[in-house]
């Protein structure tokens, strides 16, 4: 199985090209929120799309249809696809799996202000087909002509990797040769914002993952969507391939609801592993879920080293998040993308805002500056609130 | 007042389908717009907004040129008059 098409818009640009540039130079995309006035908001920063005006992309007339996070992920995947050059009968046949954790809550939010805030008693007849989780799905089916199974998958910072792991399973199942994949979330809402604030688990001014002062993480919007493809598939259209998606592994903790266990990450690192049946010695670089919070990067530190070993001493660990920021639903396809890319061109990109590490974080997380090494094997991991678990492994394509 | 209508009706036509105002007149088939029923009841939620009306459902039934629509919203502002 194949990934031969990718497609990002985040903080960091509009196209996986921009996305790349700034990750392999550290450049974070942190800036004052503009999408929502800010003055009532104890946190007014995030990851947020730069100069980004949706006219430039989409039809007056398509709009009144797409909220924010349909948008995005229209965009990323307009790009995976154009990326890929699947042709319009192999798009026609595919299939389409779109990870959000937040869904439409911009529509949500705009509605019920109009209806409790300044006592309208109609709101816009589109406000189902707009506003209803799988309205992004719905859309990459509507305008990319996808007519085969088509549908969300919503686990919260892991709904990105359970849709690609989701994708993986259908092309092995022989259901479909391609799946158009990945995640959106668009979660800078006045409401949504609050209810982050009352976590405690947003920074107020950067993110710095597995460092000593880390403060919390980042809010990000945006999407990443990739194209996949079984490997006959795309060697029989002469398809140029990215990398090899070897593996995926999926669990949950049944633990807490907020609070991560390492025991259930490193099940899911080794569930991946055994999946694309890889030793852990083989794994040169593993990009974390790495959020920043206090409770994560311990965390995720004690379950690397769990599954790794002595190994996880020569394991290049960075949490990309330190630059794209937490796009919650979209952040495990952003972070394959990274992980992709990183093993393509031979760099893996940092960990950004790094200072000194952490009590409990003893690995080698690429502090500040990308490497550039030789890289064959990589696996990039969400551990989603709510305990669920999603990791993916990736092989670099020699072919 | 039916100006004012016939007016507001070929706005929102014009908006809702992004098609110019000046060629859309009282007796253009809505199917030759490619109004379809969701265009429908976007297009009414703006008169609603407009006139300060409720359109009933069964206002949206067998309506088939703009002066269809111009003709049971005058019925429908007259009697809130």
């Amino acid at each position: 199985m194949v990934i031969t098409g990718l497609g990002a818009i985040s903080a960091l640009g509009h196209t996986t090209g921009q996305f790349w540039y700034a990750l392999s130079q550290g450049h974070t995309g942190f800036r004052t929120l503009s999408c929502l006035p800010t003055d009532r908001l104890r946190v007014a920063i995030g990851a947020e799309v730069p100069d980004y005006r949706p006219e430039d992309f989409f039809t007056p007339q398509d709009l009144p249809l797409l909220d924010r996070f349909s948008q995005f992920a229209l965009i990323a995947a307009r790009e995976a696809v154009r990326d890929s050059g699947l042709d319009d009968a192999a798009i026609h046949a595919a299939a389409a799996v779109v990870g959000t954790g937040c869904g439409a809550k911009g529509t949500d939010e705009e509605t019920y202000q109009q209806l409790y805030q300044q006592g309208k008693v109609r709101v816009h007849p589109l406000t189902i087909p707009k506003g209803m989780p799988s309205a992004a799905a719905s859309q990459l089916s509507l305008q990319l002509g996808i007519t085969g199974p088509v549908f969300s998958v919503a686990s919260a910072c892991a709904s990105a990797a359970h849709a690609i792991s989701m994708a993986m399973t259908m092309i092995r199942s022989g259901m479909v040769s391609v799946v158009i994949t990945g995640g959106t979330d668009a979660p800078f809402t006045y409401g949504l914002m609050k209810s982050w604030e009352a976590l405690r688990v947003l920074s107020t001014d950067t993110c710095r993952p597995f460092s000593v002062d880390r403060s919390g993480l980042v809010l990000g919007e945006g999407a990443g969507i990739v194209v996949l493809e079984s490997l006959d598939h795309a060697q029989r259209r002469g398809a140029s391939i990215h990398a090899e998606l070897a593996g995926c592994g999926m669990s949950a903790d049944a633990g807490h609801i907020t609070n991560p266990s390492s025991d259930g990450a490193s099940r899911t690192m080794l569930s991946a592993l055994e999946d694309a049946a890889l030793s852990p010695s083989e794994v040169d670089y593993v990009n974390a879920h790495g959020t920043g919070t206090l409770a994560n990067d311990v965390m995720e530190t004690r379950a690397l080293r769990a599954v790794f070993k002595e190994h996880a001493d020569r394991l290049l660990v960075s949490a990309t998040k330190s630059m794209h920021g937490h796009s919650l639903g979209a952040a495990g396809a952003h972070e394959l993308i990274a992980t992709v890319l990183a093993l393509k061109n031979g760099i893996v990109p940092p960990t950004a805002n790094f200072t000194a590490a952490g009590e409990g974080c003893d690995l080698d997380y690429v502090p500040n500056q990308s490497r550039k090494t030789s890289l064959h094997v990589a696996l990039s991991s969400s551990f989603a609130f709510g305990g669920l678990n999603a990791v993916l492994a990736v092989r670099s394509w020699r072919g | 007042m039916n100006q004012d209508i016939e007016n507001a009706v070929i706005m929102a036509i014009s908006k809702q389908k992004g098609l110019d105002p000046s060629g859309i007149g009282p007796g253009s088939a809505l199917s030759e717009l490619g109004v379809n029923s969701l265009d429908a009841i976007s297009i009414m939620y703006d008169i609603e907004d407009r006139f300060d009306i409720e359109v009933p459902n069964e206002m949206l039934a067998d309506l088939e040129s703009v002066r269809d629509i111009v003709d049971k919203l005058s019925t429908l502002i007259a009697a809130r008059a």
